[in-house]
């Protein structure tokens, strides 16, 4: 073998230990480095399946982060809680790196036939850092910390439809809803949600910050810095590292910095403008995950000129979301085919044909719609995301191409989404990622939601989201979010240019699963518990 | 004595006296901020309940003047209230805080100051030559730098090219001198580049200023030696100025490092304040702005009793 | 040893000794010590070094030569009392002003200068330079040139105005009170004190959230900041004239107090306010930049220095230096100013070393 094939060869063992590649490339490089298949196998089964390792202390910069921040789960807010409420508290359900969902502290759910009661099963073997277990009253008292009318809980909504929640034993928890929901396990995963131990009188310990994660809080400081150890009462599998650093790095250079520099092993964030630059170097890993997280553009369905469906379909057809994703995210987004259900939230569609831009279409809509020479204001803040004017400004060439003028009101920053969204006819939106499509429908597509930003109004919309929400056939709930995805595709009042990707990044010596939970940053915020140093 | 006494007195009553305007201005100005910090804490999520719910619970449904003359009632006796996003004392807030950026300023100082002084000194002794005019340069160039130029350059060179120091300054509990020193190394040394070229001018200038004095010149014709004329004859008539410019600089050092901490990512009080502020969480806010603005006054007032102490002239007015 | 190491020290040697047979001390005693000094760069940096110090070299010859030409040409151009002063303007002062020339040049003159728009998206993100864009482009694809070049209208311009604003207030606040006295005096330098005591930086930071980053707030928040430094200083230059006999005589003459300030105590208080001009215009200056970094200054995307340096920031760590470079155009024009405030300072002072 010569050294040429051998330096391949390790590049190959390398790229399969990091996840990179999959076991049937590996066979085929290997193979075209002039490997054998018996050892090619003996190496992927060294590099790639080698298990994770015990140990290190896993420096981890995060970006948003405030002296302000509490432990109270009710106002998590910023990223810095978000995350470390996943690293040292537990949560019923979590959703895994495949996209599907899994047991956190509930072993089991089920459902009775309507999916207005849920009953969850509690890990018998879950335990606080105080070493008391975790029993069904801390359920109860830690999911009432966001219900009724003393709540501050910013989560309130989401629980809305929920009747009562009892305590049935040490180990049951059952949930009884007004009406029917398949979702409820799914909600559970809302970083809010975090099971905190209760107080006799029913109100949680929050404050002491203990919970039943991964890791335990040594010590720390709001907006700065966090130490934790591991837990070695914890339930769940993982938590490979001994200790974790938990490091506020609000400022984007500081953390790119800090990773290069190997200040840290992983950061939460990272510039997408560098991302290109800070992929070639060989000690950095980049990953660029699709999320679920959406920029959205709404028109009011009921204000003119988009009160007409010709209108509206032809300012969807006016974008351009290759050059979009291409200038403003430097390629870390997933086209948007308008309507607001992403890859990587479940049942997606993936049958739909993907919308273009098409100038020409666009202005035959807007010639049959009678609205030549037509001139609308979009609005838009730099507080909305990243280069939310430069697109807008970018929106606007493109619908020239169609004979639309788009005129792009920038409008300030503070207040924008108290003044301006769900006020002005069209605007540009920044949503977060949800984890099913029911929440985000509900949220801002049904009719009478308070965050209906779009105004849009479709009976047989409404009536598939009551019906796929109390459904618990998945297939038939499957065709139920196909067509609902169309009405609002070729219906609907919202642009959907992209789903944005996570773009996050960790030292060589880092150790990941092959598949990165969409559900936040930093593998669904869990890269603690979940990742490993491979030496 | 008396009338120094007297004179000190006079200037902490008139500091007390800012402080107060300075409050009240911090206050109407954080009330004036759009939103409120039940908003903010509440972010995106925020429904019109909770929002009402959240301002009941943290008493701001209250007038604002009513609000204001409660804190102040607090404050006079030496309780700063509660931080509205924490809950906790707003002291337990910014303690450490405060302690870092102590320690980041004496750092910076315990280098600046005598090398500034040092070097004033010895350009004082070599102007007019190629060192002065070098150092001139030099002194102009950092000071006219942006501070997050300096410290971006620090990073791009000691961090980044030669690895020798970290790039972030984050500390934990735990960490013993030698390495909190080294941790803290770029930040203070791009605060010393900052301060250093200040004092050091003025301190040149302060003695060269003196030379063309009779007293220098008598001093001069008697054959003293060029380096005991300024530092026995010029430099005890020229403290004043310099400890002027001095605690000015220390004054920057605490109250002004706003970019070094945001570059460094170093949790001194200046960060806490920037946070608090985007939270609208009053109570953090005023205690910041207040132990910045008794420090201005209190370093002032040092300074100008410094230079009375430095120079009997001063102390015995005619 | 390769044939630039042999010319580098061939020159230096040659240049020493010329020096030395002209008799031109200073220039021998820099020349040769740039010999040993580089003896010990060769042998710790080798080749590499020496090149960087011959072009520091050469850059800085070029700039002596450049403030040379550009102080002869002040002196033919300007009238004979003022090409007197100019004579006497060491070359550092010269090269300021070259550079606050070039700088109002490039402002004034930006649209036509700059090949590009400020805002204009013309290739794509950190487009390397080439013959089009001398400095390469922008996270978006814009000139960094033509950027530059806006920026030194829109920051300079800007720290300029609010510049001009606080010394009128300062400077006004300030004369008023050394000829009024009493409780005006007293109140305005409370006043001052006050705005002193609140850090500049913070200051800002709370009024410009309050009112929004527009052009116009940032402007007189900063003059705000700024004019009690003024004040403080107009009231103590004024406060010595004030005691004048030939004030007093004007008063008992029955002038008013916008007389005594405008023919009196006004002329005789410039010098110290002008080259305090110079100062705080740096200050102001510096603080722009500074909010611009933290993103509450200038708004995107009017070009502006300090959000240029932010925006690309990011590339430091890949060792690219192009956020340097309007981060080293503020500091150049910083350092520039400052030296010919040095030499007004020192004309002022009329202090004349031996």
């Amino acid at each position: 073998m010569s050294r040429k094939d051998q330096d391949l060869i390790n590049r190959i063992a390398e790229g399969a230990r990091k996840g990179r590649i999959s076991r049937r490339d590996f066979m085929n490089y290997s193979a075209a480095a002039g490997l054998a298949t018996a050892g090619a196998t003996s190496l992927w089964t060294k590099s790639a399946a080698a298990a994770p390792q015990r140990g290190g202390t896993f420096r981890w910069g995060i970006h948003d982060g405030n002296t302000g921040d509490t432990h109270d789960p009710g106002t998590y807010v910023t990223r810095t809680m978000i995350f470390l409420g996943h690293t040292h508290r537990s949560y019923m359900t979590m959703i895994n790196g495949d996209g599907s969902l899994g047991p956190d502290l509930a072993d089991a759910w089920e459902a009775n036939e309507t999916a207005s009661e849920w009953t969850f099963t509690l890990n018998p073997n879950a335990s606080f850092h105080s070493g008391r277990p975790v029993t069904a009253n801390d359920v109860v008292a830690s999911f009432n910390h966001h219900r009724g009318d003393d709540t501050t809980s910013a989560a309130k909504a989401l629980l809305a439809d929920v009747e009562d929640i009892v305590a049935d034993g040490e180990h049951t928890v059952t949930f009884k809803l007004t009406g029917g929901n398949a979702d409820l396990p799914w909600l559970m995963t809302d970083y809010h949600f975090a099971i905190c131990p209760a107080n006799d009188d029913g109100t949680i310990d929050w404050r002491s910050g203990d919970g039943s994660g991964p890791y335990k809080i040594d010590s720390g400081e709001f907006g700065v810095q966090f130490s934790l150890t591991r837990h070695d009462g914890w339930h769940g599998e993982g938590a490979w590292f001994d200790n974790v650093d938990i490091i506020v790095l609000n400022d984007p250079n500081a953390r790119q910095t800090a990773l290069v520099t190997g200040d840290v092993d992983a950061v939460s964030q990272v510039d997408v403008k560098t991302m290109a630059l800070l992929e070639r170097d060989p000690n950095i890993q980049v990953f660029n995950v699709p999320s679920a997280g959406a920029i959205t553009m709404p028109m009011f369905c009921d204000t003119a000129p988009f009160d007409n469906v010709d209108v509206r379909n032809a300012m969807k057809l006016a974008i351009n979301r290759d050059e979009i994703i291409e200038k403003i995210l430097f390629g870390a987004g997933t086209k948007g085919n308008d309507f607001h259900h992403s890859p990587a939230q479940p049942y997606w569609p993936d049958d739909i044909p993907q919308r273009e831009y098409d100038p020409d279409q666009a202005r035959a809509l807007i010639k049959k719609a009678g609205a030549e020479g037509i001139t609308v204001n979009l609005s838009t803040a730099d507080s909305v995301s990243a280069g939310a004017v430069d697109m807008a400004v970018l929106y606007s060439e493109h619908a020239k191409a169609a004979g639309i003028n788009v005129n792009v009101v920038r409008e300030p920053n503070d207040g924008y989404y108290s003044d301006v969204w769900l006020k002005k006819p069209f605007t540009l939106v920044s949503w977060g990622a949800r984890p099913t499509p029911d929440v985000m429908y509900t949220l801002a597509y049904k009719e009478g939601a308070a965050w209906n930003e779009s105004r849009w109004v479709n009976d047989r919309f409404n009536e598939l989201l009551l019906q796929a929400k109390a459904e618990l056939d998945d297939s038939l709930r499957a065709e139920m979010y196909r067509e609902m995805a169309l009405l609002a595709r070729n219906d609907g009042g919202t642009i959907i240019p992209f789903f944005n990707n996570f773009v996050y990044g960790a030292r060589g010596n880092v150790g990941t699963p092959d598949e990165l939970a969409a559900s936040w940053e930093s593998d669904g915020g869990r890269a603690a518990s979940r990742w490993w140093f491979t030496g | 004595m008396g009338d120094l006494l007297r004179l000190v007195l006079k200037r902490l009553g008139y500091g007390l006296l800012t402080l107060l305007v300075v409050s009240i201005l911090i206050f109407f100005a954080v009330e004036m901020l759009p939103g409120d910090v039940a908003e903010q804490i509440l972010g995106q999520g925020a429904t019109p309940e909770t929002v009402a719910r959240l301002r009941e619970q943290l008493g701001l449904n209250q007038p604002a003047v009513v609000r204001y003359l409660q804190w102040l009632g607090g404050a006079v006796q030496g309780d700063f209230g509660i931080s509205a996003t924490s809950g906790d004392p707003v002291m337990d807030v910014i303690g450490t805080r405060f302690v870092n950026t102590l320690f980041l300023a004496a750092y910076a100082a315990v280098i600046a100051v005598p090398v500034a002084i040092i070097l004033g000194i010895i350009v004082a002794l070599l102007r007019n030559t190629i060192f002065d005019r070098v150092a001139n340069v030099l002194t102009l160039t950092s000071i006219s730098s942006p501070e997050f130029f300096l410290g971006y350059i620090l990073i791009l060179f000691l961090a980044v090219k030669a690895n020798m120091f970290p790039a972030i300054a984050n500390l934990s509990s735990g960490m013993d001198l030698g390495e909190l020193l080294y941790r803290t190394f770029l930040p203070a040394l791009t605060l010393v580049l900052v301060v250093t070229a200040h004092m050091m001018r003025m301190t040149r200038a302060a003695i060269i200023a003196l030379l063309s004095s009779p007293y220098i010149e008598m001093a001069r014709l008697k054959g003293v030696p060029p380096w005991k004329v300024i530092v026995r004859h010029a430099l005890p008539n020229a403290w004043a100025p310099i400890i002027n410019v001095v605690a000015l600089n220390l004054a920057y050092l605490i109250t002004g490092v706003v970019l070094v901490e945001v570059v460094f990512v170093y949790p001194g009080i200046g960060q806490a304040l920037v946070d608090a502020v985007s939270k609208r969480d009053f109570p953090v806010v005023q205690a910041c702005s207040l132990i910045f603005a008794a420090t201005f006054i209190l370093l002032n007032l040092a300074a100008d009793v410094g230079a009375i102490l430095t120079n009997p002239r001063l102390r015995h007015p005619k | 040893m390769s044939v630039f190491v042999i010319g580098y020290y061939a020159a230096l040697i040659c240049a020493s000794c010329l020096a030395a047979y002209f008799n031109y001390r200073k220039v021998f005693m820099m020349v040769f010590s740039l010999t040993l000094i580089s003896f010990v760069l060769g042998i710790i940096g080798g080749v590499p070094a020496l090149r960087n110090v011959t072009i520091a070299a050469g850059m800085l010859a070029l700039a002596a030569g450049v403030s040379y030409a550009f102080r002869e040409f002040l002196i033919q151009i300007a009238k004979p009392d003022l090409a007197k002063e100019l004579r006497t303007a060491p070359l550092t002062a010269s090269f300021g002003m070259f550079v606050v020339f070039t700088y109002a040049i490039a402002g004034i003159f930006a649209p036509w200068i700059a090949p590009y728009g400020e805002a204009e998206v013309i290739t794509s993100a950190f487009a390397p330079a080439d013959r089009d864009m001398l400095l390469g482009a922008d996270q978006l694809g814009r000139d960094v040139f033509s950027r530059l070049i806006y920026g030194a209208r829109n920051t300079v311009g800007i720290a300029l105005v609010a510049t001009i604003l606080a010394f009128i207030m300062g400077a006004l606040a300030g004369l008023l009170a050394a000829v009024k006295g009493g409780w005006f005096d007293q109140v305005m330098g409370r006043f001052a004190d006050v705005i002193m005591s609140i850090p500049s930086l913070i200051f800002a930071l709370l009024m410009l959230s309050i009112l929004g980053p527009k052009i116009w707030v940032i402007v007189i928040v900063v003059a705000i900041i700024y004019a009690p430094r003024v004040f403080r200083l107009t009231r103590a230059v004024a406060g010595n004239i004030v005691v004048m006999d030939y004030i007093e005589a004007a008063k008992l003459r029955g002038e008013g107090d916008w007389y005594l300030i405008r023919r009196e105590i006004l002329p005789n208080s410039t010098a110290p306010l002008i080259a305090e001009f110079g100062l705080e215009f740096c200050f102001v200056f510096l603080l722009i930049a500074g909010l611009s970094f933290l993103g509450l200054g200038i708004q995107p995307p009017t070009a502006d220095w300090g959000s240029m340096v932010r925006e690309n920031a990011t590339l430091i760590s890949f060792g690219d230096i192009t956020p340097l470079i309007p981060a080293a155009a503020i500091a150049l024009l910083t350092v520039s100013v400052n030296f010919v405030v040095d030499w007004m300072l020192f004309r002022s002072s009329g202090l004349k070393e031996q």
